[in-house]
C-alpha cells in the first residue's frame, strides 16, 4: 500500500492548525516515523504537553536539540531523533547577538523597553522565531529533516507571511520617521511623516506612554543589523517555498497563498462496525438493545464528522492528500503511542503490525 | 454567590466556548437583558444563535438578547477620537501606516482598549440587571489578553492610559464584575489545562466562575457490562468508549470539585448537527445553574 504521507523526498515539514487539534502530537509522531526509517531529524515543538515531553525526554527548557532514545522501538540503523521546544525570546536574543555590530548596541537592544515587550507586541515575533529556528537547523549539515510545530496562529498565513512582515516592519517608514539616520533605507522623509512625527509625540504625550524616545533607540539599535536580518529573512522565505518544503494543515483551513501539500485530520472517531455484526452476538437481549442504542449515538458523532471533512474535502486543492487519524482514545503519552500515530501518517510499520487499538 | 456582570468564557481549543457562550446567552435572556459578545471576527458564538454578524456589529435577536462582534481596530479608532478631538488630525492618523506601526509596537494597545469597553458595557449592563457573556479566546491568549492591563499601567507611568490602566485593573479583579468560566470535555489534557488555568487567574486576583464541563456522557453501562465488552469485538470497543467518557467525566467533576471549582455540566449531544434545537438544550441543561 502506498503511504498516505510519503516525506522521503522533504527536507523541511511544516505543521499548520488552530490550537487544540493535536498538532504538536502529529509533528511528533511525523518525526518518529520517518527517524524509524533511518533517518536524521529534528523536531522542533511550541509548548508540548508535559506527557508528549516525557515520550520525548525533553524537559522545560530544552530550547536546544536533544536526542530521544529509540531503545522502545524497532528503528533501522542511522536512525536519529532530536527534540527542541521553541524558545522565541531565546532565539531572538540570540539573533541579536549574531547581528550586533558591537557589544554596546547588542546591549542596548536587549535591555530597551520595547524589545523586551516585543514578543507580545508584535504577534508576528514568535512564528517569525520559529521560521528563525528551522533555518538554523536546516543548515546543519547532519539533519536530514527538519519537522516543525508552530504556534496555534488563527490564520494560516500569519505565520509562514512572518519574515515578510518583520522585514517590513524594519524596512518601514516608520523606521526613518523615528530615528533612523536618512541613508539608513535610501528613503527621504515626506511632509506627510513630518506631520505624523508631531502627531506622535502628542500621541505620546496625551497617553502618558512616553515611548518615543524608547520607540526611536529601538530603531536605531537595528540600523547596524538590518541587512543580517534582511539577508536571514529571505532565506526563510526561501526555504518555505522550496519544492522540498512540505506544508501541513493539521485540521483547521484558511485561504493562504502557499498550497497546502496535504491536510490532517486528527483524532477522528473508529469507523463505525456494522449492525449485522451485533445482531449475530449471542447476548442477553437488554444489553443487545442498550449497544444498539449507543450504536446509534455514536454513529450520529460519526455522520457529523463525515459532514465536516467532506466540507473540508471540497476546499482542498484535488491532488493534496487527506490523511485521517483516529483517536487514541488517549493521551500519547509513550513512544509507542507516537510510532501508532506515525503509522496511520506514513505507512511506517510497527513491531506487531497491528493498528493501534482505539480505546483502552 | 451571584453571578458577576460579565461572564469571560474560555478553555483550551475545541471545547465548546462558542457552544457554551450561545447556550449561556440564551438561558440567562430568559430572565435578563444580555449581550453575547465575540472578541474575534468570526463571531462563532453569533453564528450558533443565528446571527451572521460579518465583521464589526451587533443584531439584535430577541427582545433580551443581543449579539455582538468586538473590534480592536474599531476600539482603537474610538479611542484615537477621543483624544484628539479634531476629526481632521485623528482620521489622518489613523490612516497612516507610521501610526500603524507604532500602534503594533506599542504593547497589547489594541487589546488593553478592549478590556476598556468591556469594563464599559458591564457597568451598562450593571444599570439593567442585565449579564454580558464574553466567547474569549483559547486559554494562552485570553490569559495574555487579561494580564494586558498591568503591563500596561507599567509602561505608562502616568496619564490617561496609567488612570485606564488602574479603572481596568479594578474592575476585573471586582468579584461583582468580572468572573471566568473555564470550558472543558472530559479529557485528560483539557482537564489539566484548565485546572492550571483557574490557579493562574486566582493568582491575578480574578474570579473564576467555575468550570463549565462540556459534553458529558451520564452513566449508560454498567460496570459488569463494561467489563464483558472485551468479548464482543468492534461493538464491545464502543461500549468501551462510552463507559470510558462517562468514567472520564466522574473524574474530571471531582478533580474539579477539590480545586474549589465550581462545576455546571452540560450534555454531550449525540446529534448529527449542531444547531440552533440543540443550542436550546443546552441552553436548557445550563438554565439552573444560572439561576
Amino acid at each position: 500500500m502506498k503511504p498516505p504521507l510519503a516525506l522521503m523526498n522533504y527536507r523541511v515539514v511544516v505543521c499548520l492548525g488552530a490550537g487544540g487539534v493535536g498538532k504538536t502530537s502529529i509533528a511528533a509522531a511525523l518525526s518518529l516515523g520517518e527517524a524509524l526509517r533511518g533517518r536524521t531529524v529534528d523536531v522542533m515543538t511550541v509548548d508540548p504537553a508535559p506527557r508528549l515531553l516525557d515520550a520525548l525526554g525533553l524537559d522545560s527548557d530544552s530550547s536546544e536539540p536533544r536526542n530521544v532514545e529509540l531503545n522502545g522501538v524497532s528503528h533501522r540503523a542511522g536512525a536519529r531523533l532530536r527534540a527542541l521546544r521553541l524558545d522565541p525570546k531565546a532565539t531572538f536574543d540570540s539573533l541579536v547577538e549574531r547581528y550586533a555590530p558591537s557589544a554596546g548596541a547588542r546591549e542596548a537592544i536587549l535591555q530597551n523597553r520595547i524589545y523586551r515587550n516585543l514578543s507580545q507586541a508584535l504577534a508576528g515575533v514568535s512564528d517569525y522565531m520559529a521560521i528563525e529556528k528551522l533555518l538554523e537547523l536546516h543548515g546543519e549539515p547532519t539533519t536530514d529533516l527538519v519537522v516543525l510545530d508552530t504556534p496555534p496562529a488563527r490564520h494560516a498565513i500569519d505565520f509562514l507571511d512572518a519574515p515578510r512582515r518583520i522585514l517590513e516592519l524594519l524596512n518601514s517608514r516608520a523606521a526613518v520617521l523615528l530615528g533612523a539616520s536618512s541613508g539608513f533605507l535610501g528613503q527621504s522623509l515626506k511632509l506627510v511623516d513630518i506631520a505624523a512625527r508631531g502627531v506622535l509625540k502628542a500621541f505620546d504625550r496625551l497617553t502618558g506612554l512616553r515611548l518615543l524616545a524608547d520607540i526611536q533607540e529601538f530603531v536605531r539599535g537595528f540600523e547596524g543589523m538590518y541587512q543580517g536580518f534582511a539577508e536571514r529573512a529571505e532565506r526563510a522565505q526561501g526555504l518555505l517555498r522550496d519544492p522540498r518544503c512540505l506544508i501541513l494543515i493539521v485540521n483547521s483551513l484558511r485561504a493562504i497563498g502557499l498550497k497546502p501539500g496535504g491536510l490532517i485530520v486528527n483524532r477522528t472517531l473508529p469507523e463505525m462496525p456494522s449492525l449485522a455484526e451485533l445482531s449475530k452476538l449471542k447476548i442477553a437481549p437488554a444489553l443487545k438493545r442498550k449497544m444498539r442504542r449507543n450504536w446509534e449515538d455514536f454513529a450520529a458523532l460519526k455522520s457529523r464528522e463525515s459532514e465536516s471533512l467532506s466540507a473540508l474535502r471540497a476546499i482542498m486543492p484535488r491532488r493534496a492528500p487527506i490523511v485521517v487519524v483516529p483517536d487514541l482514545g488517549r493521551e500519547p503519552a509513550r513512544l509507542a503511542d507516537l510510532a501508532a500515530i506515525a503509522h496511520w501518517l506514513t505507512g511506517v510499520e510497527l513491531d506487531d503490525d497491528s493498528p493501534p487499538a482505539s480505546t483502552k | 454567590m451571584a453571578l458577576p456582570r460579565l461572564i469571560f468564557i474560555t478553555g483550551k481549543g475545541g471545547t465548546g466556548k462558542s457552544t457554551v457562550a450561545a447556550a449561556m446567552g440564551r438561558a440567562l435572556a430568559r430572565r435578563h437583558p444580555v449581550i453575547v459578545a465575540d472578541l474575534d471576527q468570526r463571531a462563532s458564538a453569533a453564528r450558533m444563535l443565528g446571527a451572521e454578524l460579518n465583521g464589526a456589529g451587533s443584531a439584535r435577536l430577541t427582545k433580551t438578547l443581543e449579539v455582538r462582534a468586538l473590534n480592536p481596530r474599531a476600539e482603537l479608532e474610538a479611542f484615537i477620537e477621543r483624544i484628539v478631538p479634531l476629526k481632521m488630525v485623528s482620521r489622518r492618523m489613523l490612516k497612516s501606516r507610521t501610526f500603524g506601526y507604532v500602534t503594533a509596537a506599542l504593547p497589547g494597545l489594541e487589546a488593553f482598549l478592549m478590556l476598556d469597553r468591556l469594563r464599559i458595557l458591564a457597568a451598562e449592563a450593571a444599570r439593567e440587571n442585565g449579564y454580558l457573556v464574553i466567547d474569549a479566546p483559547a486559554t494562552g491568549s485570553a490569559l495574555d489578553l487579561l494580564s494586558v492591563a498591568r503591563g500596561l499601567g507599567r509602561l505608562a507611568p502616568s496619564g490617561l492610559l496609567n488612570r485606564l490602566a488602574a479603572e481596568v485593573e479594578e474592575f476585573l479583579t471586582d468579584a461583582e464584575s468580572f468572573g471566568v468560566a473555564i470550558t472543558l470535555k472530559p479529557e485528560e489534557a483539557g482537564l489539566r489545562e484548565a485546572l492550571e488555568t483557574a490557579s493562574t487567574i486566582r493568582k491575578m486576583r480574578i474570579r473564576p466562575v467555575g468550570a463549565i464541563l462540556n459534553a458529558v456522557c451520564g452513566e449508560f453501562f454498567s460496570p459488569d457490562e463494561a467489563e464483558s465488552a472485551a468479548k464482543l469485538g468492534e461493538h464491545g470497543r464502543l461500549i468501551e468508549r462510552r463507559f470510558e467518557l462517562g468514567a472520564m467525566a466522574d473524574r474530571a467533576r471531582q478533580r474539579l470539585g477539590s480545586a474549589g471549582l465550581d462545576v455546571i455540566e452540560t450534555p454531550m449531544l449525540f446529534r448529527t448537527a449542531l444547531a440552533k434545537a440543540e443550542i436550546d438544550e443546552l441552553a436548557e441543561a445550563l438554565a439552573p445553574a444560572l439561576r
